[in-house]
């Protein structure tokens, strides 16, 4: 962590921790092997794999050959939703997910729709929830796959995955179940059986692992049409070369993120409430998007600041050596507002002046209070040049 | 892509911000919904028919602060000839540029300081208001900017047609259907023209 920053976008990546770092250490400098058969070098990497395997399994309930390690996310996400939908397509072409997943889901769902399948996307409420009864509406007899983000990256939204469970259990043909959890994992409990989950993608680096390594759960006889062809090195579904140092630590990542979790998310918890109830107490005319409470990723909070855009508002915390993250369509790279928000039922100006702030297990409260402070000083300032704030101040 | 030195200072410590009391001329262009707006304050000289005074107000990004910053220091103590001559181009050299995706937050700036000139001057007499045509959709689409080099439709040549008839304006666009931006251009083209009581159907061709 760069000394004096305060960092909190923990949503998009998080710093490794001291001890993954360390962790990691001997798999680059010395045990750089390969998994291999009867000598000892590849014996000893196949070792750590299994653990590997094991550590993250056992905190999804699941069985330690059910784990699949990826370079990260995205490609979990690839393998998993074109290699059911591929495996799958004779029982029917219908996939449904909604306007408000991870853009994995969603450019997935696009490619596939390009590809003779066909895709129901469910709206979002106010607070970002889809709804039981759309989903139950959307099922039909071809329906093949539904696949949900476990927590919205946006707004923290966490989508009521039992219910769902039960709502496609309740088709009278087995429907499977994709869940992207690069933002769920070590945030809120996730256990595979309990929820009925047929495959699952996660990512080290959301929780203070390296970056560049991720895993795929995949349910013991739930298909797979390959997706990446190649020599099997590590793993058979992302074929290839993987580091093995990256494993490593992905697994001491875990380790750490588990090894007391209740008190590391009621810690974030803590942190996220104490950052509004300020906000909320020292600015006016702010608003929170998403649920409150419980429903509610532990790790998030988003705010519309009304009257001021938010990349000023980004730049100008940037310049203070805190980094936060805007919804703002002049703060992202294709220029348009922010697509969860506006699904939401956000208009543009909600959009604009929304900010994020991700906080983690390093986070301090005193730098919540320099980041409420900093955050009142530009909310003012800025709105003392805004033609909006003004205009209000006067119709007053 | 990062904002020159010069960007953030205009934009931390931006000058000539603030409302301006009994100005003799203003001009706010933009709108909330597209992410900003800027208002222009002018005193005039009425002897002279110099600047003697300019202020903004913003509701927008860095880019479009440190434009209105920069171009009303550039505008003050200008005669309202001089002024005229003031373009987002020059406003975005006196910052040492802006990363291409920006600039398009800057024209809005510039824009609305030359608004304000012409108020004055439809105001005091010196100019008739323009009969909208061809030219005034032409002069509209020369401050839409496409984001990837941050030059204007008009200078990229992206615009093939302009027509103009009964209340509808048909535009041809030279933009690839799988082009990232193209929506964007449209929904600007549309912002630029429906603010013109003459135009009640807009038209937009791709090939």
């Amino acid at each position: 962590m760069q000394p004096g920053r305060i960092y909190l976008d923990n949503c998009v990546t998080t710093c490794c921790a001291p001890e993954v770092i360390k962790e990691m250490q001997p798999y680059l400098e010395e045990k750089f092997w390969f998994p291999g058969t009867f000598i000892s070098t590849g014996e000893n990497t196949n070792n750590l794999i299994i653990e590997a395997q094991k550590t993250i399994a056992e905190t999804l309930g699941a069985s330690p050959k059910e784990i699949h390690f990826t370079s990260g996310g995205t490609l979990a996400n690839n393998i998993a939703i074109k290699g059911l939908a591929n495996a799958y397509k004779q029982q029917g072409k219908h996939i449904i997910v909604s306007v408000v997943d991870y853009p994995d889901l969603l450019t997935n769902a696009a490619y596939l729709e390009k590809n003779g399948f066909e895709v129901t996307y469910l709206s979002s409420d106010s607070e970002g929830f889809i709804s039981l009864k759309e989903l139950k509406q959307a099922i039909r007899k071809d329906t093949i796959l539904f696949m949900t983000t476990a927590v919205n990256h946006t707004v923290g939204t966490i989508q009521p995955l039992s219910d769902i469970k039960a709502v496609l259990d309740s088709a009278d043909h087995k429907i499977y179940y994709h869940l992207d959890a690069g933002q769920g994992y070590g945030k809120i409990p996730l256990n595979v059986n309990e929820l009925g989950i047929d495959t699952m993608s996660i990512s080290a680096h959301k929780i203070h692992g390296p970056q560049g390594i991720g895993a795929l759960y995949q349910r013991t006889g739930t298909k797979l049409a390959q997706l990446i062809h190649g020599i099997k090195r590590v793993d058979n579904l992302q074929t290839g070369g993987l580091s093995i140092a990256l494993i490593a630590g992905f697994a001491k990542a875990v380790e750490l993120a588990f090894s007391d979790f209740e008190t590391n998310i009621a810690y974030l918890r803590e942190l996220s409430n104490y950052l509004l109830e300020r906000i909320e107490k020292e600015i006016s005319d702010v608003e929170l998007n998403g649920p409150r409470g419980e429903k509610r990723a532990p790790h998030n909070i988003n705010v519309s600041i009304d009257f001021i855009e938010g990349e000023a508002i980004t730049m100008m915390l940037d310049q203070k050596g805190i980094t936060v993250a805007t919804g703002s369509a002049c703060a992202s790279e294709g220029l348009k507002a922010n697509y969860v928000l506006m699904a939401m039922g956000k208009t543009h100006i909600q959009s604009h002046g929304s900010m994020k702030f991700t906080v983690s297990r390093y986070t301090t409260k005193t730098e919540l209070d320099e980041t409420v402070q900093a955050l009142a000083e530009i909310t003012k300032e800025l709105r003392n040049r805004s033609p909006l704030y003004l205009a209000r101040t006067k119709e007053k | 892509m990062q904002y020159s030195q010069k960007v953030l200072d205009h934009f931390m410590h931006p000058h000539n911000v603030g409302k301006m009391e009994n100005p003799d001329a203003v001009a706010t262009e933009g709108s909330p919904a597209c992410g900003d707006q800027v208002t222009v304050y002018l005193k005039v000289d009425d002897q002279t028919k110099t600047i003697t005074d300019i202020s903004f107000l913003s509701y927008g990004c860095a880019s479009n602060i440190a434009t209105a910053s920069i171009i009303t220091d550039m505008a003050k103590g200008k005669t309202l000839e001089e002024a005229k001559k003031i373009t987002w181009r020059d406003a975005m050299d006196a910052l040492d540029g802006l990363p291409p995706v920006k600039v398009h937050c800057s024209v809005l700036a510039a824009d609305t300081l030359q608004s304000a000139i012409s108020n004055y001057e439809i105001a005091h007499n010196l100019k008739e208001v323009p009969n909208f045509g061809k030219a005034t959709i032409e002069e509209e689409l020369k401050k839409i900017i496409y984001p990837q080099v941050g030059e204007d439709i008009i200078s990229l040549k992206m615009v093939k047609y302009i027509g103009f008839q009964d209340g509808e304006v048909t535009i041809d666009m030279n933009i690839m259907k799988f082009d990232q931006w193209r929506e964007n251009i449209a929904e600007e083209i549309r912002e630029h023209l429906q603010k013109y009581p003459e135009v009640k159907k807009i038209t937009i061709n791709f090939p």
